[in-house]
């Protein structure tokens, strides 16, 4: 019984993969037609899985509150700023003004504010880096980074003939060295990625389970 | 038709079929990657000392072009929940998108049942931790800190938001390990991880933990297919220098 539950959800998921896969090559209408279709079924149930994800998130911090795990009190906040949130938005609508107002002075300043951090982040990263990891490749990565921030503002210490030279070697560096190395990674991703579809499409890879 | 495509694509297929039928008697030897050494020594850590292993399957969606990696994730929370599963606490697995959060309860429930560790199995051990990039970075700290998280593997896609979800997990001590598809976030997070995974890396992680035969195949015909278009490449660069076309 198991057995056989195991090869619907494989044949179902392998059939459906295949036939969006051939959309791209073959050029039949009711091969385009069906992975339209196929596709639009996708969205629709990522779309009903976003309502599960959104209970999942206050059944994890119900928990939390419930056994009092440490943390909580943050539990509490999310779970009544999604409630008011979920309120706000049946009530006012998605697009109205108090909704867009939450969003512009509550949601956006407190990701802007993460974004911020940043960069702070990469600098302390950046000097861990040259600390703790001495190896060629580290003080490679440490000294392009160097010259790349050198190269790319014009600095009151610097002539313009400098600046002109530590320019040219960031060109160099960004437009040379990074990109083909970038390319040689993009390739290696590229490679990875269709291996591990195919993966699932023959079904060796079951992410949904037996 | 893309006749081209389509004999790419069964290249592809054939390859590993054919490199999975032969990998029994002529098994491939991968070069040494420390990254993944290193994790089986923080994971062994990790369940000696009653701590937790988190695996992070980025923000990327399942219907996006990002989904790769993440499912990468899944099979490395796989292995890490077999492992796992005698400690007291067992692997959580976290995502950025809802239909993700669901898979990786469906691969927890699965890997638990097949080594009848089912009790093992919570719905919470796969979560969505927050539905944009950055609600889901926000939702970490907390999550590294309150659950006694070591050992903080991230397998998935990631933005630049990636060397944060990292940073979290180096300022709490834990354990890092982290790859993305991403190549601009795989810079940032060379620069915060103290185990990166560059370029294809991270896709290797089903050979490199035994996984199944394919996993290993699979390797192969990257290699193969690598090898491929670098002669192509080289051939075109030629041709041209000579001026055929």
């Amino acid at each position: 019984m198991k057995l056989g539950a195991h090869l619907v959800w494989a044949v179902v998921a392998g059939a459906a993969g295949l036939f969006v896969l051939l959309g791209y090559f073959i050029d039949y209408e009711i091969i385009v037609a069906m992975r339209l279709v196929l596709m639009r079924w996708a969205v629709l149930i990522a779309a009903w899985a976003l309502m599960l994800g959104i209970v999942n998130i206050l059944y994890v911090h119900f928990i939390k509150v419930q056994d009092m795990e440490p943390g909580w009190p943050y539990s509490i906040v999310l779970m009544l700023a999604l409630i008011a949130t979920v309120i706000f938005g049946f009530l006012f609508r998605p697009d109205s003004e108090i909704m867009v107002m939450v969003f512009n002075y509550i949601h956006l300043p407190i990701e802007t504010s993460l974004m911020a951090l940043l960069p702070i982040t990469l600098a302390v990263a950046g000097f861990r880096l040259v600390i703790q990891k001495r190896d060629w490749a580290s003080m490679a990565f440490a000294g392009a980074a160097f010259f790349v921030l050198l190269g790319t503002v014009q600095w009151p210490f610097f002539s313009d003939d400098m600046f002109e030279n530590l320019s040219g070697l960031r060109e160099w560096l960004v437009q040379v060295l990074a990109s083909g190395g970038a390319r040689g990674i993009l390739l290696g991703v590229a490679l990875g990625a269709i291996v591990t579809g195919l993966r699932v499409l023959l079904a060796v890879d079951r992410p949904y389970g037996d | 038709m893309n006749v081209v495509g389509i004999l790419v694509l069964m290249l592809f297929i054939g390859g590993m079929i054919v490199y999975a039928t032969i990998g029994r008697r002529w098994p491939a030897v991968f070069r040494p990657l420390p990254a993944y050494d290193d994790l089986g020594a923080a994971i062994e850590e990790a369940v000696e000392a009653g701590e937790r292993v988190h695996v992070s399957l980025g923000t990327g969606s399942v219907i996006g072009t990002d989904v790769a990696p993440a499912l990468i994730g899944l099979t490395i929370a796989s292995k890490i929940a077999e492992i796992t599963s005698v400690s007291d606490r067992p692997v959580v697995v976290t995502a950025g998108d809802a239909a993700m959060a669901l898979l990786a309860q469906d691969t927890l429930r699965t890997t638990y049942n097949s080594i009848n560790a089912s009790e093992a199995y919570s719905p919470n051990s796969g979560r969505m931790l927050g539905p944009t990039p950055f609600s889901y970075i926000a939702n970490l700290p907390v999550l590294i800190d309150t659950e006694k998280v070591s050992v903080h593997v991230l397998a998935g896609s990631f933005g630049y938001e990636g060397a944060l979800a990292v940073d979290f997990g180096t300022r709490l001590g834990a354990f890092c390990l982290a790859g993305t598809d991403d190549v601009q976030s795989q810079a940032l997070i060379y620069a915060t991880a103290e185990d990166p995974l560059v370029g294809e890396e991270l896709f290797a992680a089903g050979a490199y933990f035994n996984q199944h035969p394919v996993h290993r195949a699979g390797l192969r015909v990257q290699d193969l297919m690598r090898m491929i278009i670098i002669g192509a490449i080289l051939a075109g660069t030629i041709l041209r220098g000579l001026g055929a076309f």
